[in-house]
């Protein structure tokens, strides 16, 4: 097992794991946006950036997918890793003013405000990070979304920016979102669940008893061909809301005789 | 042996058909070679070429008279070219009325037209051949040696001159590590930018774990004003198939691909005629000449992404996925395409390998620098005299490629510097144009070797423009993926664009400075992290430029709009009135035979009088 020593700190990794792997096997915080455990490191915000020892010289790394195949050494506390996360932050704070979540994370590392004007915008309070994308191809299998355009121009979309129909209404974009630019939003009246900014909506399955709106249809028949439970019970279990559930299930409980001794 | 449709069994076959091809030509044969490169056919050659063609049908059976298709001689700014065989006669400017003069008088009378010869501006003396044209004199060609010379559409026009001889040579005595060693002597590093060494690439890539494993050709030329790969698949596509071959055998591949832009129509038929014709002589597929070496290539087109010209990028977009590129901390040697061991090189780096083989690595060592050995391909362009595809030994000064062979600034025009390396690379200024051109010391001026552009500018062209221009490139080719180039290059060239319109503030050289820092360090690909180099570069050497149009709010240039006047020259202005009326808001007053003065109030700077102006009394200020 390789040695990583972080900021001075020794700690023992598999090989094949990543620096920041090693960081939080040590304790160390780095901050990460594009970094999700469920699917491959793109690599793509650039956030996670720490200083590589490399002998006469010192690189700038990606922590987040920098595999570790021997004995290394990293800082990342040093001062041009930090001046070069704050940098990007700042980046991405002129591109995501708005973004609450984004905000939060600056000012955990101490960057309260960007020096740079908002110069791209092609998808409000996006950050490009590419999770979304990731998560509904590596995860979920079904690629709904992808990037559209190039450069400063580059959006997440479906295909032709129209709703897509390949998207189940899983909700696991808003999910890794990190800067909480996808939205998931209700329409009760149609009953339907709607993935925002990407249009695209998928029909609800309503609890039997009260009729509230529960899950995306599509969502349930993909888990239950992936999960291994006994599929009729599962499928009862899955017919109620949890609080139509509670009440029948009390009143199965009360229509029951009570045993006497 | 038989020349027609022969399929080679053994490594010696080759020789022996070269040899019966040579044997052929009669001693009194006579060839036209008409070039087709782009930069001909785009003034025409095509049809100069199809009136020599009929000219030589139509001609008596006494004389053997060949018109043949050749590629870029590189003397684009003197195209059409064509040379007549024997006395290698080389005509400029061809138009099609001069075709059936040069048939009379030199194919068929061997007398020489003076008029469509090449004239020195300075001495007035004419060149018959092309050595004695400074243009081609101060070269040295090795990978264009052949272009200008065969068909590129025919393989017997290239094992005539030697081709594949080469891969007999490889194939015939030479292991794959004698074949690693060689190109090791050779000292070759990679042509398309980074300068990496190719035999180190080819040992990390033969000893990688893994199979299949990949040589993969990167023809996706994309810098503004660079057209070296271009001509080579255009006008020798065999010297790059021999060299992907001898690649492969090296390695250890069974597969290769070139991938060659769409943009590129004439580059991507050449390479198909010349991979169906090595095929059917069998000197791509299966057990090539009769050993064990089984090999074949594809080609890809390239949908005109600047970014696919980076490895994982191109790699990518060959998997059928968008161009974008991925993190190199694990090579493409050991995990490229398809996640397998995949070698690629550019085109001119492929095109090197027979020649060194051919001729030994140590013939190449000879020529060039300590670290740069060889020669490099440039396409010289921008304000110089002659510009065109060059080929010049390493080490060679800036100012001899610019004043000896691009014959100087056109127009009587002062240089201002030379930016080498395309997009990522930097501006060059006059007092650095004795520096020996090599990948190190290009590098230490802040430029680069790149893949070969070179363009001239002249006194008029205003620094921060060409920062702003090259910026606005990157900015458009950028995939968008990693922050720091996609967000990075915006707020450059807003701030560029601020300098520009004359709204600079005090602070944008350091701003502009540190975003360049930046970006060199945490870009993800090579586009990002060169991308300042064009700011970073006119920052170093023209910094007073920027100072103008910050400070003073002044183009020192006058090119960019709004940061200079117009105003008449009392003495020089005949009072003609042309500009008077030309002026679209009325701003010039003046009456018969009183100099006229602009209103600079009124004046909207479009440049209207300064065009029209015959005497050019009109000046900018």
């Amino acid at each position: 097992m390789p040695t990583v020593t972080i900021d001075g700190q020794k700690v023992r990794i598999k090989k094949g794991l990543t620096v920041l792997d090693a960081a939080k096997k040590a304790g160390i915080w780095i901050p990460t946006l594009c970094y999700h455990p469920a699917v491959a490191s793109e690599a793509s915000c650039r956030l996670c950036m720490v200083e590589l020892d490399r002998g006469d010289w010192r690189q700038l790394i990606t922590a987040c997918n920098y595999p570790v195949r021997q004995d290394i050494v990293v800082y990342v506390s040093s001062e041009r890793a930090e001046k070069a996360r704050r940098g990007v932050m700042e980046l991405l704070l002129a591109r995501a003013p708005e973004s609450r979540e984004l905000a939060a994370l600056a000012c955990r590392m101490g960057v309260e405000k960007t020096h740079y004007p908002s110069v791209t915008e092609s998808q409000r309070n996006c950050i490009l990070c590419g999770l979304c994308v990731s998560v509904c191809e590596q995860v979920i299998g079904r690629a709904a979304i992808g990037f559209a355009g190039r450069g400063a121009e580059r959006t997440v979309a479906a295909p032709f920016r129209q709703a897509s129909e390949d998207c189940i209404g899983c909700g696991a974009c808003a999910a890794v979102c990190p800067v909480g630019t996808i939205k998931i939003r209700l329409h009760k009246d149609e009953r339907e669940i709607e993935i925002s900014p990407f249009k695209s909506r998928a029909k609800m399955v309503l609890c039997e008893r009260c009729g509230m709106p529960m899950y995306s249809g599509q969502v349930s028949r993909e888990a239950m061909s992936k999960v291994k439970i006994g599929r009729k019970a599962f499928t009862e279990y899955l017919r109620l809301c949890p609080k139509c559930r509670r009440t029948e299930t009390a009143e199965r409980f009360a229509s029951v005789p009570v045993r006497r001794e | 042996m038989n020349t027609a449709a022969a399929k080679f069994a053994a490594p010696a076959d080759i020789e022996a058909f070269s040899q019966a091809v040579r044997g052929k030509i009669r001693a009194d044969s006579k060839v036209v070679r008409v070039c087709i490169g782009t930069g001909c056919a785009a003034k025409g050659s095509r049809k100069i070429y199809e009136l020599f063609r009929q000219a030589a049908e139509q001609s008596m059976d006494d004389v053997k008279i060949e018109a043949k298709c050749v590629g870029c001689h590189g003397f684009c700014e003197r195209g059409p070219i064509v040379v007549v065989e024997p006395g290698e006669i080389l005509y400029q400017r061809v138009e099609e009325p001069d075709v059936a003069e040069i048939f009379r008088e030199t194919v068929l009378g061997g007398r020489v037209i003076e008029r469509l010869l090449y004239e020195d501006s300075a001495t007035g003396t004419r060149a018959s051949k092309a050595e004695e044209i400074p243009f081609y004199a101060v070269q040295k060609r090795i990978v264009l040696e052949n272009n200008g010379r065969i068909d590129p559409a025919r393989i017997t026009d290239y094992i005539a001159q030697g081709g594949y001889s080469a891969l007999a040579k490889v194939l015939s005595s030479m292991t794959p590590e004698d074949v690693i060693a060689e190109v090791e002597a050779s000292g070759l590093r990679g042509r398309g930018g980074g300068g990496f060494p190719t035999a180190r690439k080819w040992r990390s890539c033969r000893e990688a774990k893994g199979k299949p494993k990949y040589v993969v050709c990167n023809g996706d030329e994309g810098d503004p004003g660079a057209f070296m790969d271009r001509s080579i698949m255009e006008g020798n596509p065999h010297s790059v198939i021999e060299g992907m071959l001898i690649g492969a055998y090296a390695i250890g591949s069974e597969q290769g691909y070139i991938y060659v832009r769409n943009e590129y129509p004439l580059a991507v038929e050449h390479l198909g005629t010349a991979i169906s014709q090595a095929r059917e002589m069998g000197l791509l597929g299966k057990n090539i000449l009769g050993g064990t070496l089984s090999f074949d290539i594809e080609i890809n087109r390239g949908g005109g992404a600047f970014v696919c010209g980076e490895s994982t990028a191109l790699m990518a977009s060959l998997e059928g996925r968008a161009g974008v590129p991925r993190a190199k901390y694990i090579h493409t040697v050991e995990s490229g395409l398809r996640n397998k061991p995949t070698n690629l090189n550019n085109v001119e780096t492929w095109a090197n390998i027979p020649a060194i083989i051919n001729r030994g690595g140590r013939w190449f060592a000879d020529i060039g620098t300590k670290n740069s050995k060889g020669t490099k391909v440039f396409s010289l362009v921008g304000n110089v005299r002659n510009t065109g595809l060059v080929e010049v030994p390493m080490g060679i000064t800036l100012r001899r490629i610019i004043d000896e062979i691009g014959g100087g600034v056109r127009d009587g025009k002062r240089f201002k510097a030379v930016q080498t390396g395309g997009p990522s690379g930097g501006c060059i200024p006059a007092e650095h144009l004795d520096t020996r051109v090599d990948f190190d010391e290009l590098t230490k001026l802040g430029s680069m070797m790149g893949s070969g552009g070179m363009i001239v500018m002249d006194e008029d062209t205003c620094m921060v423009r060409v920062a702003k221009y090259f910026t606005e490139f990157l900015q458009k080719e950028s995939c968008g993926k990693c922050t720091p180039c996609r967000e990075g290059l915006a707020q450059m060239l807003h701030i560029l664009g601020r300098i520009t319109d004359g709204e600079g503030q005090v602070g944008d050289i350091v701003r502009l400075e540190e975003l360049a820092d930046l970006l060199e360090g945490t870009a993800l690909c090579a586009l990002g992290k060169t991308a300042a180099n064009p700011v970073l570069s006119t920052i170093r050497y023209f910094r007073d430029e920027y100072d103008a149009h910050i400070r003073d709010r002044h183009c020192p240039a006058k090119e960019c709009r709004g940061l200079f006047r117009y105003e008449i020259d009392e003495e020089a202005c005949k009072a003609c009135g042309i500009c008077l009326k030309a002026c679209p808001v009325d701003a010039i007053t003046g009456e018969k035979k009183v100099p006229h003065v602009i209103d600079q109030d009124k004046c909207t700077l479009c440049g209207t009088c300064w065009e029209k102006c015959p005497f050019t009394a009109v000046m900018k200020v």
